[in-house]
């Protein structure tokens, strides 16, 4: 059980990892930010929340290690907005697009946070640039992403087919 | 356990997580990317870069195919403007086949010898990208090294290597480092600094002369300058996009590099500087032909001296 949840988890986020700096990393228009949204939506399962904090700090520190900004920067980010999902996951359980939302504006958070502190650290140049676009579109597209795949992700790390069920 | 009721140790775990990466950053502000730094980035890039090349088969065509449908409006217009662009290019590589024709001939006519002093390059595919740094499929193994030039495959400057491991490279272009560029504007000497925040329509430079003797117009090329100690001297990065005159004794304007890096496939890692040792022995010195291969089975041999490597 928590080995299979374990390995389920981490294949998930190697596998955002690899699409965010590939496929995510060429395109323009279509960026969401799929690492920081798995440390979000682990909020919603039976995952212990030190696990869930754990994943979103060792996530976001393999970002940092593959680009080129401040090592911590945004293992920091991602783990601040695991642990505010941990805390407002409640208000965001009573539907398929309240998720989504949820989702859209911890994201809109993460990414203020994450030019915030690139600021403050001499980032600006590096994490900054298109920041206006990447407020808009990095939210908006984690909402779609949210929208069509937080009940999966949510069942198949709890192995509960119920889960995030709604009439 | 890893599942199990939530636990209340959220709040002491998040703090002890902040602690750590706040202390990471410091770290690394601290050891300027060099040291454990450098050496845990080098090995997670090593772990995650055969996978991110496996991605890049697979996703290259798709993000190729996307790219084309964003840019479907505007191709006739590109499509116009670069054959305008193309006849120029034409019309200026006749001429510049005239003056090494005369160039050979007058180095035979006078028995010169040339410097000869090909710098070893080394072709790779842009495979990834994080924030704006870009990650390429080439690493130490051939001879791609930190702290190396990086050009666009017309010569235009990109950036210098931040990291390499094995089998992949992380480049930071020059539009996202935070330490200015020396450069070379007619015959003054600037520095050419990036403008955080800036859009993505706009990829603009500041460039800021303090010792301006005359004025810089539009259409002014900026070359690296041999003062810079990350570039060869020389290597276009961009073109002046607005008319400044000296102030007291100094003066500022913008700048438009000629390479956008969210557009790259590919580039050319330059082996620089050579080393010492063996630039001043070059003729002794064996040459290596290095085969490249290049995305889509094309193929490239360059020349690299042997302790390039």
């Amino acid at each position: 059980m928590r080995g299979r949840t374990a390995l389920v988890i981490g294949l998930t986020v190697v596998i955002a990892v690899v699409i965010q700096t590939t496929l995510f990393g060429r395109l323009r228009v279509v960026t969401p930010d799929l690492v920081m949204l798995i440390g979000i939506l682990l909020a919603l399962t039976r995952v212990r929340t030190e696990a869930v904090l754990a994943v979103a700090f060792l996530s976001g520190l393999i970002m940092d290690l593959l680009g080129a900004s401040l090592i911590g920067l945004r293992a920091v980010v991602y783990t601040t907005v695991a642990y505010i999902a941990i805390r407002t996951k409640e208000r965001a359980e009573l539907g398929r697009v309240t998720i989504a939302l949820w989702a859209g504006l911890l994201t809109l958070l993460g990414v203020v946070l994450i030019l915030l502190i690139g600021t403050l650290f001499g980032q600006a140049a590096l994490v900054g640039e298109g920041a206006v676009s990447v407020m808009i579109l990095v939210p908006l597209a984690n909402v779609a992403v949210a929208a069509l795949l937080a009940p999966t992700f949510v069942r198949l790390v709890d192995r509960d087919r119920t889960a995030l069920r709604y009439p | 356990m890893l599942t199990s009721k939530q636990s209340d140790r959220a709040l002491p775990t998040f703090i002890s997580l902040l602690v750590i990466g706040v202390l990471l950053m410091t770290f690394d502000v601290r050891l300027e990317g060099g040291g454990v730094v450098g050496v845990l980035r080098s090995g997670t890039q090593a772990i995650v870069s055969p996978m991110q090349r496996i991605a890049a088969y697979a996703v290259n065509p798709i993000a190729n195919a996307l790219d084309s449908l964003s840019n479907v409006a505007s191709l006739r217009e590109q499509n116009a403007a670069l054959s305008a662009q193309l006849a120029e290019a034409q019309a200026a590589l006749v001429a510049v086949q005239d003056d090494k024709a005369k160039l050979t001939l007058l180095e035979q006519i006078y028995d010169l010898e040339t410097d000869g002093a090909e710098l070893g390059q080394t072709v790779a595919n842009v495979i990834g990208s994080v924030d704006a740094a870009l990650i390429i499929d080439k690493g130490t193994r051939n001879g791609v090294l930190t702290g190396q030039p990086v050009i666009d495959t017309n010569g235009y400057v990109i950036g210098t290597v931040k990291s390499a491991s094995d089998g992949s490279a992380t480049i930071l272009p020059i539009t996202a480092s935070r330490d200015g560029l020396t450069v070379l504007v007619g015959s003054q000497t600037g520095t050419l600094v990036t403008r955080p925040f800036s859009s993505d329509l706009g990829l603009e430079m500041d460039l800021d002369v303090f010792d301006a003797r005359e004025p810089v117009l539009v259409g002014d090329r900026v070359l690296t300058s041999a003062a810079s100690t990350d570039y060869p001297a020389g290597l276009p990065v961009g073109e002046v996009i607005e008319d400044a005159s000296p102030e007291a004794t100094s003066l500022t304007t913008t700048v438009r590099p000629f390479v956008d890096p969210e557009a790259l496939r590919f580039v050319v890692v330059l082996a620089w500087p050579p080393d010492p040792v063996s630039a001043a022995t070059d003729d002794t010195i064996p040459e290596e032909a290095t085969e490249t291969t290049i995305a889509d089975e094309a193929t490239t041999t360059t020349t690299t001296p042997e302790d390039d490597g």
